[in-house]
């Protein structure tokens, strides 16, 4: 059977800055309590123009789950690891918590977990979207405005793979060659 | 006062229904499964437990959207959005993802308690539920033998679904008092509207082409569906025109921002119905068919020009031409969007009627992308008969404005009529959920009116600063702990909803019912035989006449009978007005001595080195119940004092420095948050903070209170409070 490459595909215009997406990933995920911790979250980027004529976005973040992963490249112990369906995650017995794969990943999207005393991060929420009911990562079911859109880019008739053909798109941080799979509808 | 109910139900008639008991209805397949989604064995499957997902509703805020509680070996894992929940859009915001944390939450209230020390000194000792329900009744009871029964008042929350019991509590007991949460909310946008249609309806966010808001921060207020449907779709063809003194979400998200003067929309929608009708924009066949007073209506807008209004709202002249131009083109898939809060200024009714006018010139009712009036599900209500009472007076705010609501009544003139005892003393108070410390305004005289009572008790979940301030507090389930009634949310698509415990109560908590019920049998027989059922009776007979609704909610979490709204439904019928038309100009209002059509008032001048406080609401917080709760309050630690930066400039203040706020009636200190996102006459800060229970352990010494600063002033119309009419100085700390 063909592997998958999972991908979120995400329309910021629709963004309201509500963190629901973060609230529901820390519940799904028993992300421990603390700014410091997280999977996945919303940056307000900086006011645009001069009062009144002033503008504002809004950009979800979290692990682009690249296809070239420098976090994967740098850890010593081969705890960070891509599934063949495309996940980049920690595997928590073999990580020493030399946190050198915070330092490399270019999105700041790990963090080291206390409790389980390994780096953390997004696996789009693998025990849902593998679970019985087949569940959407946490994120993408609860946003309010519907941003984010989850699928496999694998399956031409997938909604990500439409949206990507329908309109044009942007990667994080391009010029790092870690070639990301979240996608943001320019 | 208490109100004679026609029929009484006998116990044995209510029973004959159904005996059935209410199973807790689980999800099943009805859960849309995502596609074809194989294992890749790489990952290990979470270990499996005793795994339940329970249809539920959340209980965070005041839109009560479909949730789904995934439980794991008794304790809840995660709280989903139920996809079959039409009204929210199958989503579930922040506060109700982070629900799961209310019963687990160390702060939460676990046993009554009775206090011992100095009233908001916040020394209780544990009771049982015993003798803390005997202490409730034997107080109620003393009240009721020296003050009448009108001594005591019941304030309660809405949403719970159980407040209804706690109102029939009050009904039964005798009380005409009973004080609920719009006043301090919409009855000002209840009243304008239903002036002109004979109901308040709801815009149609979704198919409208042009959406104007004022006063409605849709993308931080979090409003179902509306939060979600006022985003462009595919074309990307609405416009929204965004007014308001703050650069919000909102403001973010909008075709165009207008940072409009406090207090001064009326102007601008007074000047827009003016460039309307002068240019013969509107309606004109609906104008003639469907209204009447259109002929007062153009004299009165006569001086109303936009060169006037511009002036008075600070948006240019041609800006309000080219508005109103493209809203009447638009129309009638275009709507002045009026919100739901009009607790801004003490002219907030007429602001709404001027709002609900303008809709109307231009056709807009009852039409796709207009105006739609709201729908309800058919229920079977529990009818009771209540005791009456002789000697009981009337509400002790009667008479203050011209349209009371008769069970809602108004917050800021009962705060002011019991601090006097006028008309007559009131001396016990029963709180349920409505956290009054924070929301009603003027903090310290709310105080003081808490002050002269003999018997204080709040029913909550956690120690808000009403339960800090009482003398018996008993704990309550949470929304996620009990079997609620089945509600019906009214609006163009109306849905039911209902609550089934996703794990037990925990601790000595317990729902509403189960307390009134035991407060019932205390305060006598009488009162004790309107309570006479079980929860399971009571969901029954509401579905007498359409069990289908039940078998919806148990299979599906939610019931509807459509998925469109049932457009054109009032057509061609009397709207329940005088006229049955819809009342540009209002007879009613003029036979009360008000102005039938609205007049403008401007918003009192600010002098030099004050601020007009505005107040307004985010995505995380709901009013005054949820700033403690640990998810929620990571994302908000404190509140900051919004100042422009060109006023920080003049006044020598820098960001994040400690200041002062200061208006006739308090002070509070917070961080100064220097930013160009408001206008600089005015200053904001977030509420839910500045708390005075130390029982809120995450929030307590953070940041500042608004009702503490806010002055006790109101709709003399609609009895609404007037948040927005304070003036501040702020100093350096």
């Amino acid at each position: 059977m063909k592997n998958k490459r999972f991908a979120i595909v995400l329309d910021t215009n629709r963004c309201i800055d509500c963190k629901a997406c973060t609230v529901a990933c820390k519940t799904e995920n028993h992300v421990p309590l603390g700014t410091d911790n997280y999977r996945n979250w919303v940056g307000p980027e900086p006011l645009r123009g001069t009062y009144p004529d002033l503008g504002q976005s809004f950009t979800p973040s979290q692990c682009q789950h690249c296809s070239n992963p420098p976090c994967e490249h740098v850890c010593p112990t081969g705890a960070t690891t891509v599934t063949p369906d495309g996940i980049v995650h920690v595997i928590e017995h073999k990580c020493i918590g030399c946190k050198y794969c915070m330092t490399a990943c270019p999105y700041d999207a790990r963090y080291y977990n206390e409790e389980i005393e390994a780096v953390d991060k997004c696996t789009f929420c693998s025990q849902r979207i593998y679970g019985e009911n087949g569940q959407l990562p946490a994120c993408v079911e609860t946003c309010p405005t519907k941003v984010r859109v989850f699928g496999d880019l694998n399956d031409p008739n997938s909604d990500v793979s439409k949206l990507l053909a329908k309109y044009p798109s942007r990667v994080l941080k391009p010029a790092q060659g870690t070639k990301p799979n979240l996608y943001y509808l320019i | 006062m208490s109100r004679l109910i026609d029929k009484k139900l006998s116990r044995r008639r209510f029973l004959g229904l159904s005996s059935c008991t209410l199973a807790t209805a689980v999800v099943g397949s009805q859960v849309k499964v995502l596609r074809a989604l194989a294992t890749s064995g790489d990952i290990s499957a979470p270990v499996a437990g005793k795994d339940d997902s329970i249809f539920t509703t959340c209980g965070m805020c005041v839109n009560k959207c479909g949730v789904i509680a995934r439980v794991r070996d008794g304790v809840i894992r995660k709280l989903d959005p139920n996809p079959n929940f039409i009204k929210s859009r199958a989503m579930l915001c922040a506060r109700g993802n982070a629900g799961v944390q209310l019963v687990y939450d160390p702060d939460r209230l676990k046993y009554p308690l009775i206090r011992t020390g100095e009233r908001g000194e916040g020394k209780f000792r544990k009771a049982t539920w015993e003798e803390a329900l005997d202490l409730v009744a034997k107080n109620l009871n003393t009240i009721a033998d020296k003050y009448t029964r009108a001594g005591v008042m019941f304030a309660s929350t809405e949403g719970t679904y159980q407040d209804h019991f706690f109102n029939q509590l009050a009904e039964c007991f005798g009380s005409p008092n009973t004080v609920r949460h719009p006043t301090l909310c919409l009855s000002s946008n209840i009243q304008g509207f239903s002036a002109t249609y004979g109901t308040n309806p709801t815009p149609d966010v979704l198919n409208a082409d042009y959406i104007i808001m004022s006063g409605a921060n849709r993308s931080e207020a979090l409003i179902t569906p509306d939060s979600i449907d006022m985003l462009k779709g595919d074309g990307g063809r609405r416009k929204i025109i965004y007014l308001d003194p703050r650069f919000t979400k909102t403001a973010a998200k909008a075709d165009k921002w207008f940072p409009i003067k406090a207090g001064t929309d009326m102007a601008f929608i007074l000047a827009m119905i003016h460039v309307i009708v002068t240019e013969g924009l509107y309606d004109k066949d609906y104008v003639r068919d469907n209204t009447v007073g259109f002929d007062k209506l153009l004299p009165h807008v006569a001086p109303y020009t936009p060169e006037w209004a511009q002036g008075a709202c600070e948006i240019a002249a041609d800006d309000i031409r080219k508005v109103a131009r493209e809203f009447a083109e638009a129309a009638p898939k275009a709507v002045y969007y009026q919100g739901r809060r009009s607790s801004f200024t003490s002219n907030d009714t007429q602001m709404r009627r001027a709002m609900a006018i303008l809709n109307a010139i231009v056709g807009n009712w009852d039409v796709k992308g207009g105006m739609i009036p709201n729908a309800g599900i058919k229920l079977t209500p529990h009818d009771y008969l209540a005791p009456w009472y002789d000697d009981v007076p009337g509400r002790i705010d009667a008479d203050s404005v011209a349209f009371l609501s008769e069970k809602d009544g108004s917050w800021p003139v009962v705060q002011e009529r019991v601090l006097a005892a006028k008309p007559y003393p009131i001396k016990g108070m029963m709180i349920y959920k409505q956290n009054v410390l924070a929301s009603v305004p003027d903090r310290a005289k709310t105080v003081k009116m808490m002050d002269q009572m003999d018997f204080i008790c709040t029913i909550d979940i956690t120690m808000s600063d009403a339960a800090w301030y009482s003398d018996v507090v008993l704990p309550e389930a949470t929304y996620l702990e009990r079997l609620d009634p089945i509600e019906s949310l009214g609006g163009p698509v109306p849905v039911a909803v209902f609550r089934q415990p996703a794990v037990e109560a925990k601790f000595e908590s317990k729902p509403c019912l189960w307390i009134m019920q035991e407060l019932a049998t205390r305060l006598g027989e009488e009162i004790a035989e309107t309570f006479n059922f079980t929860m399971d009776e009571y969901i029954h007979h509401q579905v007498k006449d359409n069990p289908k609704i039940l078998v919806d909610l148990k299979e599906k979490g939610v019931y509807f009978e459509r998925t469109e709204p049932d457009y054109g439904s009032t057509v061609g019928k009397k709207l329940k007005t005088i006229s049955g038309k819809i009342e540009i100009f209002s007879q009613r209002y003029a036979d009360k001595g008000l102005d039938p059509l609205p007049v403008y008032s401007s918003p009192q001048a600010i002098p030099a080195g004050k601020f007009r406080l505005i107040v307004g609401r985010h995505a995380f917080f709901t009013h005054g119940t949820t700033a403690n709760n640990a998810y929620l309050h990571e994302i908000m630690p404190d509140n900051t004092l919004w100042l422009h930066s060109a006023a920080a400039t003049q006044a020598g203040l820098t960001h994040g420095q400690r200041v002062k706020v200061r208006s006739s009636v308090g002070e509070e200190t917070l961080s100064l948050e220097v930013t160009d996102k408001i206008r600089p006459d005015c200053v904001y800060m977030a509420h839910g903070f500045g708390v005075m229970s130390k029982g809120l352990s995450n929030i307590y010494g953070k940041g500042g209170c608004d009702a503490a600063l806010i002055e006790t002033k109101y709709c003399p119309i609609s009895g609404n409070a007037a948040m927005h009419e304070t003036l501040v100085e702020v100093v350096p700390a």
